[in-house]
């Protein structure tokens, strides 16, 4: 019932701002994402599965039951988490559009609702019709934030976001319509696209190299998503172009999709070819983060440095998922929280930045400190969560996917395919991430003031931050604080949830190092004994 | 080297490696209020956050951080006096996974022995003292930055707390990090200057190569041992119960790893490149944090990791050597600076050469007894140096100050700079002399590879420093008045008189808070000597209660005449005590040092009062004459510019990854999004574009390709019914 509440509540939410006059779109949309807060925290709190592996907030729906097809909602610990996740960015995302959305706003409301919906229903969806269906929908408020609200590449951005991420997700939805076929002959022509189902045939029916035929699907479409490395060039250009919101939404839930996605199918689907194969994705996933940071390193639009960022961190996440362990799977699991909260707050930032100076070119401005005291001090703040200053949020995950990855090798605590190499290279990213954000630091936030030519506050909006704005970052820097402090809140959580999709791992993962290795992390071990 | 021959040797030498019995390690409940003594300048920040946010223009940020400090120093002293045995004090949970078999767990939870308590009380009590100056040298800041940094110095001392007092490396890390941010955060604190952001920039990044190491070195601990926790390592290490090769690491790489977060923090060769820029910060930082207190916590890690080190004696050879050749060029770049404040930094950065070479020779007692003596005579130097910056507009170039001594208002700064110098200069029975003694003394008692030049190298340095201190002193305070203000005139400092480009200008004299301080800081200096003297607990060791300090904890088996060294490294003193191979002129090492060092020590200072106070006029000699000599040029032109390692850095690391990222970025866009991405969607466009011809809109052309394609339909359709026919499928 929660669950659909859920779902249902944005898309009531729409209906409202189509109803209403377009003065109280602003109004109706935030009551509803705030209502639609307090509804998860509801379920939260009465939820039965914190750390135990247990499914709740389940229901289904009877749906076209000739082809198995039965819309199924429930969540396990991880979903509720990011879940709980995109109820909190949405009203501040809400809240800090109210200025610098001023026209057709029934639509950008519209759409940001919509979104919402489709987002929870993704993490919601127990079956891969209403996970597709909702996966593929989160595209169409995206592409039309972007298109209409963007800035000034606005259209190629919409464009290309809406094709090359639809692209890779078709190859999914192939993957999933096979797997379905699959399923169907092995249980008699009996269809189900339910998840649970699925994911038992695929462990136990499939071989090998369906298998990682399956992997390679599920990569492509959730690849793209993440991004992992080579198909990236998405993201930068439609984090730049988009509304702040869009970006917020952006990095804080759509991204978090794909990494999702890749944790709810490609683990437990394909236990065998994952861990074949964890080793050539770990390898993505570092030049991903290296690559990325030396981009971010010489950008000049901040937007875009941030954008980059979400590569580079992002690589951290995959590295945590593959390493196969409790630790990487909690630290990948915190990051998609902690990347949402400090990214997203660092995108709000600069785009209050935007609005008061027209620009987001580090050559045209800086040295902000003097002016706006207070939003400098949250820059500082999120930049160094960001980072990884232990004591926030960010340093947690970072170092939980790191020495997850670190130890999961042959004589490691718990066996692996990965190994210290794999996170010794990837620590690099610790250095460059501290050169280019506090570069970036260093030249909008300190040093002397510049601020671009003929670009002087006569707009309506205060000098320094102002209420609302406040409000709007208080909450995300407080839970930055509180997740670096006491992360435990959600790894205890979902340490069962976690225990659940790793028991298929251990015995692969041992058979895998008493043969020292597959042959794929051999070849990558580097000529090791 | 295989694995095996390594595990051998490693279990070979594993009983003599000492470490504290921790079957004594005591769950302290009742010590929670230990606690506070991070609680109390984290509730320092809290509230200089609020002062900041509300803008108070009195100096109540002062007296809270004041306040809060001496409340650190209060409760360390009294948990000092409490127990000596170590004990673990648990505060919350803070990172734990747990899964079937097995955890990771780093609480927040201190942990208490000897070294902890030596390095918090002159971490407390000179962070007291110095925020303590600091109220009266921030005063033109008031109600702009002065809230600002009193809550950055709060943030350093509970990282400081955190570094020092945790019980697992975690806790370590999150402080090791804590005093880099805190360091950023005051080095940038003037931050509409440029090169004040610069050097904070450099400082975290810098830092962060070091952090890299200590990551590493956590990650390797933890695969080997399965904990961080101290007293759970060192119980394993003294009973040998763990893998020593783990996958192609073994625990050998540990301590090299420890070693670049050592030398990063700590400002050794080749990560000490951030120290003399971080000098942009205002100097009681300076004073604090990178000479006193944060710029030792590299020390304190291998103190606190030392039987990590002996496993692997090599290591402390690289120790050794790399201090001591940090020591030297440190000090001939001191030698050749005008700013005064860059010479302290390049002092420090020599100093704390001594003290790693004092770690690499076996002598974790003279390395601390000379962090504990340093923090003092350094921490009085640079405060007096800050005292001559406030007063004279920010003047910091040695040749444009002289004769502080007679100046009205001036004397004790004059005079409590000539404590910190002879300190430092090592000028007999002074603190700096001991301690520094130890050290240089053990390098010719410890065998190691080349330890005897390493021990002539460091007592050259010697004089170096007591050449470079005096100059400063014989410059700034001895000779004529003269003086010409820097140009950094505050608009509410001087009220009462207009300084129209340096006429007129007074120098204002520091007030009660600075000379109070001063003096306390620098009979602290003199007074720390006197642990020298003292008796000890166990008759075989000297050095007082700081020896015995250090000999009650991890770092124990670097004390002089403990029990027993590991069997790898000889170490004179084990076995029959009182016989040295080592010795210098034929004489016992500890006693020829004496002489040694004090004869160098006064033609340092000989040589410093010829040039810099009788005959100034011959300084400037020698230097043209330097200059003129093409064969000799090279030496004053490179120690003026430091040795050209900025320069070195930039061609080396920076360029190149400069270059790299441009070439990423390109990369990026051109091939990646523009002719992968890009190219690939243009596909369906070019091949529709083959086929627009076709659409040309004339009906004879329509028939003729209506025609072709019924035909080719015909055809095909022929081909794959031959084919079923033909043995296809039915």
């Amino acid at each position: 019932m929660m669950s659909w509440l859920l779902i249902l509540l944005p898309l009531v939410g729409v209906l409202g701002i189509i109803a209403a006059p377009a003065r109280l779109a602003k109004v109706t949309a935030l009551l509803t994402t705030l209502v639609v807060f307090g509804v998860s925290i509801a379920a939260a709190v009465g939820f039965g599965g914190w750390g135990n592996g247990t499914m709740g907030l389940t229901g289904s729906f009877q749906w076209l039951t000739n082809y198995g097809i039965e819309i199924q909602v429930g969540a396990d610990s991880v979903s509720l988490v990011l879940v709980l996740l995109t109820t909190f960015l949405m009203p501040l995302a809400v809240l800090g559009s109210f200025s610098s959305v001023k026209d057709r706003l029934r639509e950008y409301y519209g759409w940001l609702l919509g979104l919402q919906a489709a987002m929870i229903g993704v993490f919601l969806a127990r079956d891969l019709v209403l996970f597709y269906v909702c996966f593929e929908f989160t595209l169409v408020p995206m592409f039309f934030l972007i298109a209409i609200y963007g800035s000034t590449n606005r259209a190629r951005a919409s464009v290309k976001f809406m094709i090359y991420t639809f692209t890779g997700s078709l190859i999914t939805l192939a993957a999933f319509l096979w797997l379905a076929w699959s399923a169907s002959q092995a249980a008699d022509g009996q269809w189900t696209f339910a998840i649970a189902d699925l994911t038992r045939h695929a462990t136990t029916s499939l071989a090998a190299s369906e298998q990682a035929w399956l992997l390679l699907a599920l990569l492509i479409g959730f690849g793209v998503k993440v991004p992992i490395f080579p198909v990236h060039t998405w993201l930068p250009l439609a984090h730049t172009e988009a509304p702040t919101a869009g970006s917020v939404i952006l990095a804080g839930v759509l991204l978090k999709l794909g990494t999702y996605g890749l944790y709810r199918f490609m683990l437990p689907m394909c236990p065998e070819a994952v861990v074949e194969w964890a080793p050539v994705i770990a390898i993505l996933a570092i030049i991903g983060i290296i690559y990325a940071a030396l981009i971010c390193w010489i950008q000049t639009d901040v937007k875009k440095l941030v954008a980059y960022s979400s590569v580079s961190h992002l690589g951290f996440c995959i590295l945590g998922l593959f390493a196969l362990n409790p630790m990487g799977l909690e630290g990948s699991i915190l990051y998609m929280v902690n990347h949402g909260l400090s990214t997203g707050a660092l995108f709000f930032l600069i785009g209050m930045m935007y609005e008061r100076f027209h620009t987001r070119d580090m050559r045209a401005i800086g040295g902000l400190a003097g002016r706006m005291p207070i939003w400098a001090c949250f820059m500082v703040f999120f930049v160094l969560a960001s980072v990884g200053l232990p004591g926030l949020n960010g340093f947690v995950s970072e170092f939980l996917c790191l020495i997850a990855v670190f130890t999961a090798g042959e004589g490691g605590a718990y066996p692996g395919v990965l190994g210290p190499w794999y996170a010794a290279i990837a620590a690099l990213g610790m250095i460059f991430a501290a050169m280019y954000l506090l570069i970036m630091v260093g030249k909008i936030v300190f040093g002397p003031e510049r601020l671009p030519a003929g670009n002087h506050d006569d707009g309506p909006l205060p000098k320094d931050l102002g209420v609302r704005e406040i409000v709007v970052l208080v909450p995300l820097a407080v839970l930055c604080l509180v997740l670096g402090v006491q992360p435990w809140i959600i790894i205890d959580g979902t340490s069962a949830a976690v225990a659940d999709t790793l028991a298929v791992y251990q015995p692969l993962l041992e058979q895998a190092s008493q043969q020292t290795g597959s042959a794929v992390s051999n070849a990558l071990a580097g000529g090791a004994p | 080297m295989t694995g095996t021959t390594i595990a051998i040797r490693i279990a070979e030498s594993i009983p003599a490696v000492p470490a504290v019995p921790m079957a004594d390690v005591v769950e302290a409940t009742s010590h929670w209020w230990a606690g506070f003594i991070l609680w109390c300048p984290l509730i320092s920040l809290v509230l200089c956050g609020l002062c900041a946010a509300f803008r108070v223009k009195s100096k109540l940020p002062a007296w809270i951080t004041v306040l809060s400090l001496a409340c650190s120093f209060t409760f360390t002293v009294i948990l000092g006096n409490l127990e000596d045995v170590p004990e673990r004090i648990n505060l919350f949970e803070w990172i734990a996974v747990f899964w079937s078999d097995g955890s990771f767990v780093a609480n927040f939870a201190l942990y208490i022995d000897s070294l902890t308590i030596l390095w918090m009380s002159f971490v407390t009590g000179l962070g007291t003292l110095i925020a303590l100056y600091a109220s009266e040298y921030m005063e033109p800041d008031l109600g702009k930055g002065y809230a600002r940094f009193f809550a950055g110095v709060s943030v350093f001392l509970f990282a400081m707390g955190c570094l020092v007092m945790g019980d697992n490396l975690l806790m370590l890390y999150l402080g090791w990090e804590g005093v880099g941010f805190a360091s950023y955060w005051l080095i940038g604190y003037y931050y509409r200057r440029p090169e004040a952001v610069a050097a904070a920039k450099k400082a975290f990044i810098v830092n962060r190569i070091g952090d890299l190491g200590l990551a590493l070195a956590i990650y390797l601990i933890w695969a080997t041992f399965g904990t961080i926790q101290y007293n759970e390592l060192m119980t394993l290490l003294d009973e040998g119960t763990y893998a020593t090769v783990y996958e192609h690491w073994s625990v050998e790489a540990i301590p090299y790893l420890l070693m670049l977060a050592a030398f990063g923090k700590s400002a050794q060769l080749p990560l000490y490149i951030w120290l003399p820029d971080a000098m942009e910060g205002p100097t009681p930082v300076s004073a604090l944090i990178h000479a006193a207190t944060m710029v030792t916590a590299g020390i304190y890690l291998i103190a606190r990791m030392y039987p990590f080190f002996l496993l692997e004696p090599t290591s402390l050879h690289v120790v050794a050597w790399v201090g001591g050749l940090t020591a030297l060029l440190a000090a001939t770049i001191g030698m050749a600076q005008y700013d005064i404040k860059r010479i302290f930094a390049y002092s420090t950065v020599s100093q704390l050469g001594f003290m790693f070479l004092g770690l690499g020779v076996l002598t974790t007692y003279g390395a601390s007894y000379h962090v504990f003596t340093h923090a003092f005579f350094k921490a009085v130097l640079f405060l007096t140096a800050g005292a001559v910056m406030h007063g004279f507009a920010g003047q910091l170039d040695l040749r444009k100050l002289s004769g502080l001594r007679r100046m009205k208002g001036w004397r004790i700064v004059a005079w409590t700079m000539f404590v910190g110098c002879i300190c430092l200069a090592g000028f007999p029975f002074t603190s700096g002399y001991f301690s520094k003694d130890a050290i240089l003394a053990e390098a010719f008692v410890t065998q190691g590879p080349g330890f005897e030049i390493l021990g002539w190298i460091a007592i050259f340095t010697a004089f170096l420093t007591a050449y470079y201190t005096f100059r400063v002193w014989c410059r700034v305070c001895a000779g004529p008045v003269h003086f010409e203000p820097g140009d950094e005139l505050h608009d509410d400092d001087h009220h009462d008189d207009g300084h129209d480009e340096g006429h007129g200008f007074h120098p204002h004299a520091p007030r009660f808070a600075i000379n109070f301080v001063l003096v306390v800081i620098a009979a602290g200096a003199l007074l720390a000597s006197v642990p020298y003297f003292m008796t000890n607990e166990v008759s075989d060791i000297k050095g007082g209660w700081i020896a015995d300090m250090v000999n009650d904890s991890t770092a124990a088996s670097g004390i002089p005449g403990h029990a027993e060294h590991p069997g790898t490294i000889a170490h004179d003193h084990s076995g029959d005590h009182g016989h040295h191979h080592g010795s210098i002129l034929g004489m016992d090492p500890h006693v020829a040092m004496y002489y040694i060092s004090g004869v160098v020590g006064g033609v340092g200072l000989f040589l410093a009062f010829w040039l810099h106070l009788w005959r100034r006029q011959d300084a400037d000699r020698l230097r043209s004459w330097l200059l003129a000599r093409a064969w000799i040029r090279w030496l004053p032109v490179a120690m003026e510019n430091k040795w050209y390692v900025d320069e070195v850095y930039h061609a080396l690391v920076r360029a190149p990854l400069w270059l790299l990222g441009h070439i990423f970025h390109g990369f990026d866009r051109y091939i990646i999004d523009g002719l992968l991405v890009d190219g690939t969607a243009r596909l369906p466009r070019l091949v529709a574009k083959w086929f627009q011809p076709l659409q040309n809109g004339m009906l004879q052309s329509y028939a003729i390709t209506m025609a072709g394609g019924a035909a080719l339909i015909a055809l095909l359709m022929i081909l794959m019914m031959q084919f079923f026919e033909g043995g296809g499928v039915q």
